[in-house]
Parts: C-alpha cells; sequence; structure tokens
C-alpha cells in the first residue's frame, strides 16, 4: 500500500451508524506516515467501522502508555525503536557515542526496557497490545567495523530479546515478528535519515506501511483452520506406493525426496498442536497400512484421523472427513499433488482451502510450510489441543457402537461415568473460552465473534459472568468445551453468548448447563440473546426440544426455570462447580 | 501535460479531501487554511512518491499551492 492508497482509504466515508474503532499508537519518534498507515490497514480490516488512531507525546513512548490507563482505546500499539531507550542510540540526539558513553548507554537502556515493561503489563491488562521491537539499524556508534558485531551491540540486542519474551508471556501482549518483517522490509532500506533528521519521522514509506500491515494483522488475529487433509502418493512421501511397493516409497536425502521428509515432520507438528490430519488417498489400504508401520516415517499413524484410502472419488473421501470431524470446509485444507483431484474437491467444497501439492519444486514446499503455519498458527496450545483426535475418535467409536447395539442416548448416558465440571470466573488469558466463542459455529447462540478488546471489556464488567464447561467420561476426556458469557439482573439471566464444541453433542451438556445456571445464580428465568445463522441447527434444534414449538421468527427467547426444569430431559453426570 | 496535471491532481486530493479540485487549483480560501506543517510534510511525502521527488518539506512555497507545485515539478524535470 502506497501513502496516496492509504489516504484514499482512510477518507472513504464510513456508514452513518458506523461504529469507531479506536486505537493507540504508542511511538516515541513522530507519527505521521505510520499513523495514516495504521488507520489505513485496520480501516481495510474493518470497512463497517470508523477508525481513529490516537498518538501521544513526542519522544516520550514509555510515559505515552503509562498515560493510557482509562483510555477509550480498542488496541494499543507499540512501535519501540532504539532512540527511545536511549537517544544516544538514534540520530537526533547528539549526547555522544565515546567509547567511554557505551557501558552506560547499556545500562539506560536497560533501565527503559524495565519501565516499558512495567508500562506493558499494566497497559495490557485492560487493552490487547501489540508490539513491535526496533526495526531501525543501530548507528555506527560501537568500535567495531560495521561487519562485526561487538561486545556492547551483543548486550543491547540480548537485552531487547529478554525484554520481548518477558512480556510475549503476557496472553494479551503479541510481538511482531522481526523474520518476517525482513522478508517484506529489508534493513537497509529502512531508514529515512532526511526524514528523521527534518520532521522526526525516521521510516521509508515502504517499511512504514509494511510495519502498519503486520501490526494490523497481528490484531487481527485470523481464526485458525481446524483439519488438514492430505494425498499420499508424491505428496506425504516420494514415488507411487503401488509401483515401488512399501519399501519403495521414501522422504530422504539420498533418494532426492527429503522434501516430503519436512512435510511429514511438519505434519506431526501441526498434529502435536492440535490440528486434525486425515489421510485421502486413492491407494491400496493394506500397503498404506504397511507404510505407517515403517520407523522412519516422520508422522505416527496415530496422528492421522480417518484414513480414507480406497478408489473413490476424492470430494467423498474429503465429505466423509468433514462429516467424521464435524467440522465446516472453510476450516479444513486439502493438500494433493494432482491438480485435477484439487479441481474436482474444490469445485464441491467451494469454501475449502485446495492447494496442490509441489512436488519437484524444493522452494515451493519451503514457501508451503510457511503457508500452512500461517493457516493454523495459534497462539498458544490448549489441553484441548492435545486432547482434540483422541476424542473425536472415542466419538466415533460411540457412534458406531450405539449404531450396531441400538442403544439408547439414556441407557449410554447411565454407563458413561460422566462428570461436567463448571467453572464460573472471569480470567481474560482464558484463551480457550476466547477461542471456543470466535470459532465454534454449530452450537452457537448468535454467530457473534469477540475481538481481543471486546473479550476483554466484556469480562471486566462488574455485572457479567462467564461460565466454562469442563467434559470427562470413560471414554476419556474432551476437555474444555462450552462457555457461556451473561449477565444477572436480579432473578433475571441474561445469557450473551454461549457456545459448545461439537465434540461434545449428544451428552445432554447444554441442559446440564442451563440447569447449573438456575442454581448457581438462584434465577427464576433465562433470556437468551439468540440469532438463527446459516450454521446453528444444532442450537436451534435444542431449542425447539424445549420449547416444544418452532422458534420464534424474531430473534431473542427465553425459559422460566419451572418449563425448563418440566422440559428437561434426564441428567446422569456427576456435577462438580469451581468458583474462580 | 494532462496525464501529470491528473496525477497531481491525485496527489492534493489526497492529502486534502474535504476539498474540491476547484478549490485546489484557485489556492481559495479554504485550501489556505487547510494548509499547515503536516501537510507540507505529507504533501512532499506522496509527490516523492508519485513522481520520484525528493522534496525537502522545508523547501515547498509556504502554502505550496497545485500551480507552483505544478511549476516545481516542470522546473525539476527540464533539469533532470
Amino acid at each position: 500500500m502506497n501513502l496516496i492508497e492509504a489516504l484514499t482509504i482512510i477518507n472513504q466515508s464510513a456508514p452513518d451508524d458506523a461504529g469507531t474503532l479506536e486505537a493507540f499508537l504508542a511511538c516515541g519518534f513522530t507519527p505521521l506516515h505510520l499513523q495514516t498507515f495504521l488507520a489505513a490497514h485496520l480501516r481495510q480490516r474493518s470497512p463497517q467501522r470508523k477508525v481513529q488512531v490516537k498518538t501521544g507525546l513526542f519522544g516520550d513512548l514509555a510515559g505515552n502508555i503509562e498515560r493510557l490507563h482509562g483510555a477509550n482505546s480498542e488496541l494499543l500499539f507499540v512501535v519501540i525503536e532504539w532512540r527511545d531507550l536511549d537517544p544516544r542510540l538514534g540520530i537526533r540526539d547528539l549526547g555522544g557515542w565515546r567509547t567511554e558513553d557505551l557501558p552506560d548507554i547499556v545500562g539506560t537502556l536497560k533501565r527503559a526496557l524495565s519501565r516499558l515493561e512495567k508500562a506493558l503489563w499494566r497497559a495490557s491488562a485492560s487493552i490487547p497490545t501489540y508490539v513491535c521491537l526496533p526495526t531501525l539499524p543501530l548507528p555506527p556508534l560501537f568500535v567495531t567495523p560495521t561487519y562485526q558485531a561487538g561486545g556492547y551491540e551483543l548486550q543491547l540486542r540480548q537485552s531487547v530479546a529478554s525484554f520481548a519474551e518477558s512480556v510475549s508471556r503476557e496472553s494479551s501482549v503479541r510481538i511482531l515478528n522481526a523474520q518476517l518483517l525482513a522478508e517484506l522490509s529489508p534493513p537497509s532500506a529502512r531508514l529515512d535519515v532526511r526524514s528523521e533528521l527534518t520532521a522526526g519521522f525516521p521510516y521509508r514509506l515502504p517499511h512504514a506501511s509494511v510495519i502498519a500491515e503486520l501490526l494490523a494483522t497481528l490484531a487481527q488475529n485470523p481464526t485458525p483452520k481446524k483439519g488438514l487433509i492430505t494425498d499420499l502418493d508424491d505428496t506425504l512421501w516420494a514415488g507411487i506406493l503401488g509401483e515401488v511397493g512399501t519399501e519403495g516409497v521414501s522422504w530422504n536425502l539420498d533418494q532426492h525426496s527429503h522434501v516430503h521428509g519436512l512435510y511429514q515432520q511438519f505434519l506431526s507438528s501441526l498434529a502435536s498442536a492440535g490440528v486434525l490430519i486425515a489421510v485421502a488417498s486413492k491407494n491400496d489400504r493394506t500397503l498404506v497400512e504397511q507404510v505407517f508401520e515403517r520407523k522412519d516415517l516422520l508422522i505416527s499413524k496415530e496422528n492421522v484421523y480417518p484414513f480414507e484410502v480406497h478408489w473413490g472419488r476424492k470430494s467423498e473421501s474429503a465429505g466423509r472427513i468433514l462429516k467424521t470431524w464435524n467440522i465446516g470446509a472453510e476450516d479444513v485444507v486439502f493438500i494433493d499433488d494432482s491438480p485435477m483431484e484439487v479441481a474436482e474437491v474444490k469445485a464441491v467444497f467451494p469454501g475449502m482451502e485446495c492447494i496442490v501439492f509441489p512436488t519437484n519444486d524444493y522452494q515451493a514446499i519451503w514457501d508451503l510450510t510457511k503457508r500452512l503455519r500461517d493457516l493454523f498458527g495459534k497462539s498458544v496450545i490448549s489441553e484441548e489441543d492435545a486432547i482434540r483426535q483422541q476424542s473425536i475418535r472415542s466419538a466415533e467409536v460411540l457412534r458406531e457402537s450405539m449404531d450396531v447395539s441400538g442403544g439408547s442416548l439414556d441407557e449410554f448416558l447411565q454407563n458413561a461415568d460422566a462428570v461436567v465440571r463448571f467453572t464460573f470466573g472471569k480470567q481474560p488469558g482464558d484463551g480457550r473460552a476466547f477461542e471456543l466463542i470466535n470459532k465454534t459455529n454449530q452450537f452457537n447462540l448468535n454467530g457473534k465473534r469477540l475481538s481481543d478488546a471486546a473479550w476483554m471489556s466484556y469480562l471486566s464488567d462488574p455485572a457479567t459472568f462467564l461460565m466454562t464447561v469442563t467434559y470427562e467420561d470413560k471414554y476419556g476426556p474432551l476437555g474444555k468445551i462450552a462457555a457461556l458469557l451473561g449477565k444477572l439482573q436480579g432473578k433475571l439471566i441474561r445469557v450473551d453468548s454461549w457456545v459448545m464444541s461439537c465434540r461434545a453433542f449428544s451428552r445432554r451438556i447444554e441442559h446440564q448447563s442451563l440447569a447449573q445456571l438456575f442454581e448457581k445464580f438462584d434465577a427464576e428465568e433465562i433470556c437468551f440473546d439468540y440469532h438463527a445463522t446459516p450454521r446453528n441447527g444444532p442450537l436451534q434444534e435444542f431449542f425447539v426440544g424445549l420449547l416444544g414449538a418452532p422458534l420464534p421468527a424474531a430473534s431473542g427467547l427465553g425459559f422460566l426455570k419451572a418449563d425448563f426444569l418440566e422440559k428437561c430431559q434426564s441428567l446422569h453426570q456427576r456435577v462438580e462447580v469451581v468458583s474462580g | 501535460m494532462v496525464e501529470m496535471e491528473d496525477r497531481l491532481m491525485r496527489c492534493f486530493s489526497a492529502v486534502f479531501p474535504a476539498l474540491t479540485a476547484e478549490q485546489i487549483r484557485a489556492s481559495s480560501p479554504e485550501f489556505l487554511s487547510a494548509w499547515d506543517s503536516l501537510t507540507a510534510v505529507t504533501l512532499a511525502a506522496v509527490l516523492d512518491e508519485e513522481f520520484g521527488l525528493q522534496i525537502n518539506p522545508a523547501d515547498l512555497p509556504d502554502p505550496a499551492t497545485f500551480e507552483a507545485v505544478q511549476n516545481h515539478i516542470r522546473t525539476h524535470r527540464a533539469s533532470s
């Protein structure tokens, strides 16, 4: 984006009823074009809102953050440069670059970072915060030649790295990735000496644009994909299994097939982060099972579920996998080396991200792993990520056994030894509850998503509560599978958000949740901010079951306690309640 | 020449979104009241981007009218 485009974007009128997204850009230099670019990139990501980017005082980065307490900003962007940590590390101040100044510069920088860290902790408690570490080159103040890294320079960089690692532990702080920034904006093309000296703005325009774009992306935090379906021949490994046999397929340096090993290793990494991995392959199932017994395969067969191995269409395989996972096509990536297979799946599932595996292009495979990391990347790995695939396997086994035995749901639930744990406590750092609200589609009260800022703001309201639900039965734990946000008004509970993972369906956890709400708050009525969405059919079915009648066309509905208890089906779980 | 004028007007319109082309071209009172040091810096950056001119904002006429900038660009092109 260039500056004219940015100005054009921010000058576009917003709808009359558009709310304003207010962000604060904390920096120690004149914000000038960075402010413009940031407003434009935020506006591009929130076209229905006006965007206002506020800034603070020149030369007082830490003070700008400290004074922010109680401000209305939804987002805080902090752009640090070396001169904010000691003015002698910039070029506008002539404080001295003598050899004897260097230890003092290191000391000053450490104190500045300490102050900044405290300011960030305080600010990020109420505002989601996005930090860009120093991006400009250090001036040539060290005694070493520019091609040699000297001790003082390394101390400065180490101090900044330690500071970044420390603040990144805060769940509401995210650090912009310097490696990606370097790819998009080469370090040698960042500093604008004339602009810094004449206007106090140190960046060349392309660099300012890239920083703003990455910060806006960091704040946008796209919802990660949930599952990946992979082909096998010439994708997970090199070679056609049916032609070369179990020992003939390869993924090693000797046979120039190492990139397939990298791909396996990458899928294993995704699986360990809770991403669902499945196979869709036109192949001989027995041979595939034999390859997955090989000790040198870098992804375990336990990490893959289900295997769709047969000679039918790939789209049929993908459809069955989606059904087993119980997620939508738009949450899934499909990878196959055949452009024809990719096109066939894409035609049936237009919402699915379908990618041709670039078998013989080493660089493209490297780029593919980076693209996949962006599609599946998440800030933290939760307990639920670790058990997701196991619980899907359990659910499938249960479904099959109930189909075979013809057993009733009541019978199954009675014998499940289920424990449901309800936790009432408002922890803004509860990443799993936040993730559930922003990822769940099917059992979702209204489809509303919450930004980091809206989440923190909701929880900071004394009138609100957050209830999370954790489930376990004799078939294994499901982890934290539901979250409910609401307000208590006397004997009335208003539920603003209610989501439950599809893995937890058919266990009457939703019934138990309402029963617990009535009991916990001694309430007489619950009102829901219900809205029908194209995908919340399971939630609608639940409400229809309770009402015994079609849902009202208008949004919103509610139940009296007496009516609920009359309609509620028998519950067999043991309940634990934890107050946070 | 017309193309250069259009590009220049695009630059001015981006920096002065509330003004019409007429007001910009005629250095109207609205233009004069919108002119300040911040717009000078922004206009210099936009001109650099659009025409590849490295203009020091302090070297721009105060105010930098459409006509003055147009002449500046012509002079720069003639000398380079």
